[in-house]
């Protein structure tokens, strides 16, 4: 009767995946038995992804793209044969109080935590979409989104926008792709032990009141995550869509 | 006796509504000045701004209008920070293109964020910083959202995205702006029986999804909304913020 987490016979993509989330989700997929298309920046992060994913006899192939640009993402799709799992995960933040965010920084983060978000999401599908099986076996999209796509937060307004409006994007997704039994979900976690959150609890203060507000006390781990994302791209989750995976120690509950 | 009771009284205040001449930004500027606040109408047709300025003055309140795209940053920004009053704002213009989401254009992604999310952001902005800078000791800026901020509709993958997003902008913005006293809402309405809207509903199964998808099985009138949004203006919700007043009937009730 148990269902398990297994991706075997099935191909992810993973953008974002050099570091943080986007690594911890790659070889967590790799782990359950899916071959693992990691996208990033930096060559050198991919390099030691697709080290660590080789070492637990996983299988991946890395691509260094921007997401943000478009025809080099489509590039990288068309190298690729087939694709069952997107896990969208690239994104970044920078925070400022909202009298005082500058025009180019809500710019930069729009255009990549929806903007290239969409244009990924989008590609990906019509790819899904052309696989002749693809209503029996299903599809998975998972969107990186947070508990900032939930609630407010100071000094967080433009992630907070861009968050909300990519939980906005999974349910349209949902609906429209829900005909070819492909599955759209987010994951929303609070903040989570990864190198970006480390840079911003370097301000104790900020960390010390960021804790206060999870009611379990402690940060997520990138484990917590990524279990939650393979849950999500696996058949375990076959009747779940257009919904949100919450990991956030009680943060949203408050 | 103490009175219980707080009147919907904008007497001497001043709002700013953007989308002004047509469907619920018309209405809402009607509204406002029927409840005794003096009008700033943005709007883009000088023949409409015009025509409203006749309905506004009869109402006996001050009416000023600018004739201007609100995706020009820089003649929004030149006119909101030379205004000498300013209390409230109705960020109401926005668009739809509707398509599927595997047909979404590239123009169409740009035009919706450009007005949805990146202007209806700008406005937002230069409109706090100007109530700031002008010492108000309470404000109010209410967002026009829709239940496509709450939920998902057939071809509305990028009109949600945008909506979602001005749900989080909401919510981050009450949390940045609190300490101003400025509070910040959104009003989620239904489908509205509006200009932009006609042609969807002349469209008989159409009429008929939107009437079945609302238990109330009627279309929502701009008056609902426009009362809606004037609630939230006047110190009748001095204690509100941060939230969604949802107009739909019972769509997202299901």
């Amino acid at each position: 009767m148990l269902k398990k987490i297994n991706l075997k016979g099935k191909t992810a993509l993973v953008t974002g995946a050099g570091k943080g989330l986007g690594k911890a989700c790659a070889i967590a997929l790799a782990e359950a038995g899916a071959r693992v298309i990691v996208i990033s920046r930096t060559k050198k992060d991919l390099d030691k992804v697709n080290k660590i994913i080789k070492k637990t006899k996983g299988s991946s192939k890395s691509f260094v793209c921007d997401v943000t640009d478009q025809a080099a993402f489509e590039v990288v799709l068309k190298k690729i044969n087939r694709l069952d799992i997107l896990v969208n995960n690239a994104g970044t933040n920078r925070p400022e109080h909202f009298t005082k965010v500058k025009t180019k920084n809500m710019e930069y983060l729009t255009n990549l935590n929806m903007k290239a978000v969409f244009n990924i999401a989008q590609s990906c599908s019509k790819k899904m979409v052309k696989f002749k099986n693809r209503k029996k076996i299903g599809g998975s999209i998972v969107h990186m989104s947070s508990q900032l796509g939930k609630v407010g937060c100071e000094g967080r307004n433009v992630y907070n926008m861009n968050k909300f409006g990519v939980e906005g994007l999974a349910r349209g997704m949902a609906c429209e792709l829900a005909k070819y039994n492909i599955r759209v979900n987010t994951v929303c976690p609070t903040f989570v032990e990864t190198p970006m959150v480390k840079k911003f609890f370097k301000n104790k203060k900020f960390k010390n009141k960021m804790l206060k507000n999870i009611p379990l006390g402690r940060l997520a781990k990138e484990s917590d995550v990524a279990t939650a994302v393979a849950f999500l791209a696996a058949d375990t989750s076959e009747m779940i869509t257009g919904t949100s995976l919450v990991v956030d120690g009680g943060w949203t509950a408050r | 006796m103490t009175k219980f009771l707080k009147d919907i009284n904008l007497k001497g205040k001043t709002a700013l509504i953007t989308g002004a001449t047509k469907g619920l930004g018309r209405g809402t500027a009607i509204a406002v000045a029927q409840a005794g606040g003096n009008i700033i109408a943005i709007g883009r047709n000088q023949l409409e701004l015009n025509t409203l300025e006749k309905t506004i003055k009869k109402l006996k309140v001050k009416y000023k209008s600018f004739n201007c795209d609100v995706n020009d940053y820089d003649k929004m920004k030149s006119f909101i920070t030379n205004l000498k009053n300013l209390d409230i704002l109705v960020n109401n213009a926005g668009t739809n293109i509707p398509e599927a989401f595997l047909n979404v254009k590239k123009t169409s992604l740009d035009t919706i964020l450009n007005v949805n999310t990146k202007a209806v952001f700008n406005i937002a902005q230069l409109c706090a910083n100007q109530i700031i800078k002008l010492k108000k000791k309470k404000a109010s800026i209410i967002n026009i959202s829709s239940i496509f901020g709450l939920v998902a509709g057939q071809k509305r993958t990028v009109y949600s995205m945008t909506k979602f997003g001005v749900e989080g902008l909401t919510k981050g913005m009450a949390l940045d702006l609190a300490k101003y006293n400025i509070r910040v809402n959104s009003v989620c309405p239904n489908i509205v029986l509006t200009p932009r809207t006609k042609k969807y509903f002349n469209d008989k199964v159409y009429n008929k999804y939107v009437k079945e998808s609302t238990p109330l099985n009627k279309v929502v009138k701009v008056s609902d909304v426009a009362t809606a949004v004037t609630f939230l203006a006047s110190e009748a919700s001095s204690m509100i913020t941060g939230t969604s007043l949802i107009i739909d009937g019972g769509w997202t009730a299901k």
